[in-house]
């Protein structure tokens, strides 16, 4: 049985730049990976390329052991999901609308079936956003806003999930509440990686962890276990330090 | 349950309603002008009201329902396809490219190339110069950047737009005033065979725009979120350029630039009854065209006998609709 997901020796150039070389690794359903580094290290491209939007230079991603370029635009959508960093503001869709269509890659019929619906409404639930469903998406809150993103990518009913950077422009609260979703989407079966800068929400929450640096994986370990071994916070800053909460959980300091 | 399926049932009830006004506009619109038509005697077949409303108002309503139908069409794509609310054919450079090659060939007195009208078969050349330069400077990596083409066709806007002030300056007088008059954007008869050739090919590109309805959608939201939920980006961007282009320069060759259509229609459209492209293309197709039909008409009767172009009527009307828009949404 081969791993849900398998990048092998992944390597992209952007103009003369190597921005990936040969990354690699290997991720179950169920596992909640946070993807850091420091801001170029080529975080968002991995991930944009996890999601089929750019082709690597060479080397191959497996998805459920077959190629990722072997899948048809519409069969990766239906398994793996995307949450973009940023949407534009004056997008003239209401809340519903948008949500549906994470739907279009189920649906063969021009407008969504009523089990299309209930997705949405489902998933509307979930992510707390049901009472707005008639509102433009654009006269949201933030956090509102990234809410119903997350409704989206949820009715997609994809395997892997893809957040890129999904706690950037929320409050505290929004922050947190974001992330045990996250985490929840995981638990669930979903295997669900996220790009973050914010290191004790990340190790709070995720149950694993992948630093990125200068284009190749530098630390991958397990986050229960992040303070064995903190060699890893200096591929994000010499100005960190690991301790751990009264509960005995890692917890970096800011120096 | 019976909530959820009314939105459905709402939706196509817009579709509908839109094509019973838009038949209705070409079924009502040819009997208005300034000579009153007899119905008994077009029924009779007798002249000369019979030829007068054949050949004269008929083929006018159905060009002025064609085209207002594409331009409007083409604007709600562009709009979708580059995230961008001002989008259109003219912003793009398609139609003032178009404008450029029939201002050309009336300032070089062709009457006709090839059998057909020298100003049909300069604006088609023209836009499709303009559409080839734009997407050549805008193709980045393989596919086509959406700030690029937009640029790009800003600034082929404003060279197309001094050359036909240049030509128009050094022209003899009467060409001058022929070239005004085509800039204004008229509705004017044209052969049925023309008209045929029209109307299939407003058929063909708008079916194959309004199939994509749903990838519009996803694409009006951004790149990355088309690209994640099954959407063939190259593919998409490529088709719905140069079909909007086809109709385009189609539209324009046969009635002069009327502007303002594809940007009122859609946004009326979007704001009131749905930004999404499933209901708002149809309608967009419909209503824009019943709008041109609608100011042609009106243009024949308010000075009559003297007739006010469609073009003026239309900026008549949507310039101050613009200022609102503006005014509301910036």
């Amino acid at each position: 049985m081969s791993a849900l997901l398998e990048v092998r020796h992944v390597t992209y150039d952007y103009s003369g730049n190597t921005v990936l070389n040969s990354v690699g690794f290997s991720a179950e359903g169920g596992e909640f990976v946070v993807l850091m580094g420091v801001n170029g290290a080529g975080k968002s491209t991995l991930l944009d390329i996890l999601a089929g939007l750019r082709n690597p230079n060479s080397g191959e991603i497996l998805l459920r052991g077959r190629a990722l370029h072997a899948w048809t635009a519409r069969e990766r959508s239906r398994r793996v999901s995307h949450l973009p960093q940023a949407t534009r503001h004056d997008l003239p869709f209401t809340v519903e609308q948008m949500v549906l269509m994470g739907r279009y890659v189920h649906a063969d019929r021009w407008f969504e079936s009523d089990e299309d619906r209930a997705y949405a409404e489902d998933a509307m639930r979930r992510m707390d956003c049901l009472q707005f469903r008639d509102r433009l998406y654009s006269t949201l809150s933030g956090g509102e806003q990234q809410r119903v993103l997350l409704a989206a990518c949820m009715v997609q009913c994809p395997d892997l999930m893809l957040f890129d950077e999904p706690a950037t422009y929320l409050d505290v609260h929004q922050q947190l509440q974001c992330f045990s979703t996250l985490a929840g989407l995981a638990r669930e079966g979903a295997l669900c990686i996220a790009v973050t800068h914010d290191l004790n929400l990340a190790l709070a929450h995720s149950s694993r962890a992948l630093i990125l640096h200068q284009g190749k994986i530098t630390a991958d370990f397990l986050t229960p276990e992040a303070s064995a071994n903190s060699e890893w916070l200096k591929w994000l800053s010499p100005r960190l330090h690991m301790t751990s909460t009264p509960e005995g959980n890692p917890w970096v300091l800011y120096r | 349950m019976g909530a959820l399926s009314m939105t459905t049932a709402r939706s196509y009830g817009w579709i509908w309603g839109s094509a019973v006004v838009f038949l209705l506009a070409g079924l009502l619109l040819p009997w208005v002008g300034s000579g009153s038509i007899s119905v008994e005697r077009v029924m009779a077949r007798q002249p000369p009201d019979y030829p007068i409303f054949v050949q004269l108002r008929v083929s006018r309503t159905v060009l002025g329902l064609l085209a207002g139908g594409a331009l409007s069409l083409t604007g709600s794509l562009f709009q979708s396809m580059l995230r961008d609310s001002l989008a259109t054919p003219y912003t793009l450079g398609v139609s003032a490219g178009a404008a450029l090659g029939a201002v050309l060939t009336i300032a070089l007195g062709f009457g006709s190339i090839l059998g057909v009208p020298a100003t049909w078969a300069g604006a088609l050349a023209g836009a499709a110069t303009v559409v080839a330069i734009v997407a050549g400077a805008s193709w980045k990596r393989g596919q086509l950047s959406g700030v690029r083409l937009l640029l790009s066709g800003i600034a082929l806007n404003s060279i197309c737009t001094a050359f036909i002030l240049l030509i128009n300056s050094v022209v003899r007088e009467h060409r001058a005033f022929s070239i005004v008059q085509w800039l204004l954007g008229s509705v004017d008869s044209v052969g049925y065979g023309v008209l045929f050739a029209f109307a299939i090919v407003v058929l063909v590109t708008s079916v194959a725009i309004i199939t994509q309805a749903r990838s519009w959608n996803l694409l009006a939201v951004g790149e990355a979120w088309a690209g994640s939920r099954g959407v063939d980006l190259r593919r998409l961007m490529t088709m719905g350029f140069l079909c909007g282009s086809v109709l385009t320069a189609g539209a324009i060759a046969l009635t002069g630039p009327i502007g303002f259509v594809g940007l009122i229609v859609p946004h009326l459209v979007r704001s009131r009854i749905s930004p999404d492209n499933r209901i708002l293309m149809p309608c967009s197709l419909l209503l824009g065209g019943v709008l041109v039909a609608a100011c042609d008409t009106l243009g024949r009767i308010v000075l009559a006998p003297a007739e006010l172009p469609a073009g003026a009527v239309m900026a008549i009307l949507g310039g101050p609709y613009l200022v609102w828009l503006v005014r509301r949404r910036f």
